[in-house]
């Protein structure tokens, strides 16, 4: 097993349980959704469905009288109760009151300064609370049961405020996620891994942790979503068009924000190169462009008019039950091609609405949403001083990046063989691209990850490197991509021989990287394999096309632009991009007489394995073997000094 | 250990007044400091090698060791009895399907087991299932570092399991076993067998393997003998009509609910759910009916085939023709026999024969025709199932 497999020194009290999959669990504990994975008896993970069959469970505590709703339950309390229904806690964790914005209108329950602690924001709900003391025994009323020893007397419960902190809010809500995984799993849970945004800060790490230790589980770490990520993608197979180095751009649309990462992922290595948040585009933004566009179909419809988003004073419940409707509209819509409806009974005047929208009227709308994450997009890639070119794979992460629209409209933008989890057909059925359950299923298997770890003292610095901000993941990279380079007579332009890059720029050090592959040695008897290490300048470089005629040669059309039958689109034209690769340090340089090499075709033919090493310093060791039929033969070597 | 990455670049002959230049001397240009997101199998072995200060090399063997210690802890490395399973080659085909096509697999192949199929045993599931995890666990390479791998047979592997292990699941899929579905059709002709050198050779070996096949259908297994076969040229009369009972009789616990269209998850139409549920139920009835009557006209082609028939027919005729000889001889004491009544018997024996085969003919036209059409329907069926 992965994780087992890697425990060095022989320690003796090493965890020998591989067969069970431990009892751990992993947490997306987002703003307003979160979702709970555990381990399959194979060692993978699967998102659970609580006890209402839900996977997406609401972040919502709403307060009823006596009862309490927690989770998607709580949602539709919204309409009638929200000033008792708390959502949105998670991102109050570890702020201070005065740190809030007072202005924003809210249908839910009120935030108040805490009575008793200082600069403490709660919220004040209103519940009925059973009467502490049974009632005296009374004698008039017959319909009263006379006291017994058997039961106690129900009093009226009284009316009562209670005031809660986010902190045990988040804990009551918490409490409830692992008690449905514990009904799950039928056992007891004994650590979680729990996602956080990027941009959570030590107190909010620290208010969540806190929050946790009360629901009585035990945190194995708070886990950067990026990092989940980096988790699925680690134990994932890697698509066949797909390299493990590569750089992947992580586009999280969750309900009120949206989060950007690109990742330098160098065979399962991970860190981010830059990440961007932006709270004003989210699922909230997408429900209020469906709601108005049903808003509208309504009055046409009823003749009722119907203003929302934002609503008059009278249209608020309207808008509250389109709202709570249009969640069904977005996942037949992120589901299936067919049109999907949005139903409301009694939407205003007691006239009842059913409307429907197709994707294509569907992603009309979602342009301007669309856009704007693009551009987000492009200021992040340009804000690692890369192109968009570079970026070999999309991640979506969240319930708002589930729409193909999306994915259609941002892939353009890229090189034609972007991978996305849409392009594989991932999504799908709930297939590893999922981006509602990856943020959990990645938890899960970095807590069985974690649970391997030996408890012992020799493994405790190993331990600590999970920490926040561990001085081990502070690590040193490349920034330029390095490789080799076999010369060719008569090369033509370029390089002047065949490259192969070997470690790409944004490595981590230190590093090993080993490639095969079979060397043509020609027809002569000179059998010499030589080649030399390069260090290269990459770059994108951009053309200025007129757009061809479909199926055309670009060249050809230039050529032809002035044909009369494209006059019309042949005016616009259109960057067309390319990589290039340019020498630029020539480090060093490797030769050797094959001894294995067997004819073919009349031509010499042997097969190489190259080995690259480069210290922490940057210290680089070059190797390479011939593999003849009884494996590597002899070495040789040739080292750069850091 | 290390992960090695195959390239398919086949680099050029060196010019011929190439020399390896002398190194540069430079460095590596300028190193950057990051952090690393502190997650998945590849962080954790850098941390090893960089805590412990192990090269590479030494982390190699150290994984290496610890991967024999656990195998042997958990008594992994050897399977005492392996019951002769799981120990199949796999092909190139095998190895690349893909796990979303899950239905199309051959869960019997993937296990290892398509020498056995049906008749596979918990005990023996159990251990192929093993055997091929052990062998294509995903994890077998995550340790190293960063080692990304994939599972697409795996998961294969997981959905076979699943499958086998379910009685319910394992009993809809041995309906459909698409080994035996390739065999179904390969079912004699008459003239096949009624041209042979030797017809009543050709008779069962043609038949025979046709009633062990479908034998597996069958809700009973008779505790003597089992299911009736179709036996042998000499077989009793009782015997012979005991098969030919059996299978008229035949209940099969054949369904078909493999081959359901999907009802579309994605989709909340409940009217598309109820819609496809529906058709689905009316196909399972309508491939059921059809099976039915195949191996009915299966059953209808060997009768009118076997050359037993012939030969039993015979032997309750003389045997009446004894009783009422008998009966007439102990009445008027004679026993000669006529020499012109068994002349005449003789002939109206050959007319009567005449008229047989010719009936037996029609009638295996007829089943011919039968099949034919009972095949033709199949196909048309297959291909409303695989259409768009
Ligand atoms: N299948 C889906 N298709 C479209 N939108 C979805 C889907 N599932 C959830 N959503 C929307 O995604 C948002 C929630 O995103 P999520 O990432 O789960 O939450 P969070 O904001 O807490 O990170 C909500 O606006 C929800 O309506
Ligand atoms: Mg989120």
């Amino acid at each position: 097993m992965a994780a087992n497999g890697a425990i060095p020194n022989g320690s003796a009290d090493a965890p020998i349980d591989v067969s069970g999959s431990p009892n751990v669990v992993g947490i997306n504990f987002g703003n307003s959704y979160a979702s709970i994975a555990v381990l399959t008896k194979e060692g993978l993970s699967e998102c659970i469905a609580n006890e209402d069959g839900e996977r997406q469970i609401a972040c919502a505590i709403s307060f009823h009288g006596e009862e309490i709703y927690i989770g998607n339950q709580a949602k539709p309390q919204l309409i009638k109760n929200g000033h008792n229904t708390i959502v949105g806690f998670r991102n109050l964790l570890g702020k201070k009151f005065s740190e809030l914005p007072k202005d924003k209108p809210s249908a839910s329950a009120l935030i108040i300064q805490h009575p008793d602690l200082p600069d403490t924001p709660a919220y004040k709900v209103h519940v009925l609370q059973p009467a502490p003391k049974p009632l005296p025994p009374t004698t008039s009323n017959v319909n009263t049961p006379s006291a017994s020893a058997m039961a106690t007397p129900r009093s009226e419960p009284t009316p009562a405020e209670r005031i809660l902190t986010v902190s045990e809010v988040t804990t009551i809500f918490l409490k409830s996620l692992i008690k449905s995984a514990e009904d799950f799993l039928g056992k007891k849970v004994t650590g979680a891994v729990v996602s956080v945004p990027a941009w959570f800060d030590d107190a909010q790490r620290a208010a969540l942790a806190k929050a946790a230790e009360d629901a009585e589980f035990h945190v194995l770490q708070l886990l950067e979503d990026s990092g989940a990520i980096a988790v699925t993608t680690a134990y994932g197979a890697t698509p066949a068009e797909l390299s493990d180095d590569r750089t992947q751009l992580v586009v999280d649309v969750g309900q009120s924000s949206l989060e950007l990462a690109l990742l330098s992922i160098r065979q399962g290595l991970a860190y981010s190169l830059a990440t961007s948040t932006d709270f004003s585009v989210g699922g909230e933004q997408i429900d209020d462009k469906l709601i108005k566009f049903f808003a509208k179909d309504f009055t046409k419809k009823s003749k009722v008019p119907l203003v929302v988003c934002p609503a008059k004073h009278t249209d608020k419940r309207a808008e509250a039950k389109l709202r709570l409707a249009v969640e069904h509209t977005k996942r037949t819509l992120a589901a299936s091609p067919g049109a999907a409806t949005c139903s409301v009974e009694s939407l205003k005047d007691g006239f009842d609405y059913t409307g429907t929208i197709n994707r294509l009227r569907f992603d009309m709308e979602m342009k301007p949403i669309y856009e704007q994450i693009a551009t987000k997009v492009r200021e992040l890639v340009e804000s690692a001083s890369l192109d968009l070119y570079d970026v070999d794979e999309i991640v979506y992460v969240g319930g708002s990046a589930s729409f193909p629209g999306l994915d259609d409209y941002l892939g353009q933008a890229f090189h034609e063989g972007i991978v996305t989890p849409f392009t594989t057909g991932t999504v799908i059925g709930g297939g590893v691209g999922d981006p509602t359950t990856i943020l959990a299923r990645g938890c899960a298997l970095q807590a069985k990850l974690l649970a391997s770890i030996g408890t012992g003292e020799e493994e405790s610095k190993v331990r600590q490197a999970f920490e926040v901000e561990s001085e081990w993941t502070k690590v040193k990279a490349t920034t330029k991509t390095i490789g080799i380079l076999f010369p060719e007579e008569n090369s033509d332009g370029g390089l002047g021989g065949q490259w192969i890059p070997t470690i790409l720029m944004e490595t981590p050090l230190p590093c090993r990287r080993v490639h095969t592959f079979e060397v043509d040695l020609g027809e002569g008897d000179s059998k010499k394999v030589g080649f030399e290490v390069w260090e290269v300048k990459e770059g994108v470089k951009i053309e200025k096309v007129i757009p061809p005629k479909e199926e055309d040669d670009p060249e050809e059309v230039k050529e032809d632009a002035g044909d009369p039958e494209e006059d019309d689109d042949a005016e616009e034209e259109l960057d067309v991009k390319e990589k290039t690769v340019e020498k630029e340090t020539f480090l060093q340089s490797l030769s050797l007489e094959a001894k294995e090499a067997t004819k073919v075709n009349g031509r010499w033919k042997t097969k190489l394995e190259v080995q690259f090493l480069v210290g922490g310093d940057g210290g680089l060791e070059i190797s390479a073997w011939e593999i003849g039929k009884d494996g590597r033969g002899e070495k040789t070597s040739v080292s750069v000094s850091a | 250990m290390a992960h090695v990455v195959e390239l398919s670049v086949v680099p050029p002959p060196l010019p011929s007044s190439w020399s390896p230049p002398k190194p540069s001397g430079k460095s590596i240009s300028p190193l950057v400091s990051r952090r690393l997101l502190p997650a998945g199998p590849a962080f954790l072995a850098h941390v090893r090698r960089v805590v412990h200060d192990l090269s590479f090399e030494e982390h190699d063997k150290h994984l290496q060791e610890e991967k024999k210690r656990l195998a042997e802890l958990n008594g992994e490395g050897v399977i005492v009895d392996d019951l002769g399973v799981g120990d199949e080659d796999e092909t190139e085909e095998l190895l690349s399907l893909d796990p979303k096509e899950w239905k199309k697999q051959d869960h019997y192949a993937v296990l290892g087991l398509s020498h056995l199929r049906y008749k596979a045993n918990d005990a023996q599931i159990k251990i192929a299932h093993r055997k091929k995890v052990l062998k294509h666990h995903p994890d077998k390479k995550a340790g190293t570092a960063g080692d990304s791998n994939d599972d697409a047979f795996f998961k294969c592997i997981q959905k076979a399991h699943e499958v086998l292990t379910n009685p319910e699941r394992r009993r809809q899929f041995d309906s459909v076993d698409p080994y035996y579905s390739l065999l179904e059709d390969d079912i004699p002709t008459s003239s096949q067998i009624t041209k042979a050198k030797d017809p009543s050779k050709a008779f069962f070996r043609g038949f025979g393997p046709v009633f062990e096949r479908e034998a597996r259908f069958s809700k009973v297994v008779p505790k003597e003998g089992g299911v009736p076969m179709l036996g042998g040229v000499d077989d009793s009369k009782e015997k012979v009509e005991g098969f030919y009972d059996f299978w008229y009789n035949f209940d099969s616990w054949r369904s078909f609910e493999y081959l359901d269209k999907e009802v579309n998850e994605g989709s909340d139409n409940r009217d598309d759910k109820r819609y496809t549920e529906k058709k689905n139920k009316t196909e399972r009835a309508r491939r059921k009916k059809e099976d039915i009557a195949r191996l009915r006209s299966i059953v209808d082609l060997t009768l009118s085939l076997d050359p037993r028939i012939k030969r039993i027919k015979e032997e309750e005729k003389a045997a009446r023709e004894a009783k009422k000889k008998g009966k007439l001889n102990s009445a008027s004491g004679t026993a000669t026999p006529n020499a012109k009544e068994d002349e005449e018997k003789k002939k109206a024996e050959e007319a009567k024969k005449k008229e047989e085969e010719e009936l037996a003919k029609a009638e295996a036209k007829k089943a011919k025709a039968a099949a034919a059409n009972a095949r033709k329907k199949a196909r048309r069926a297959e291909r409303a199932t695989d259409g768009p």
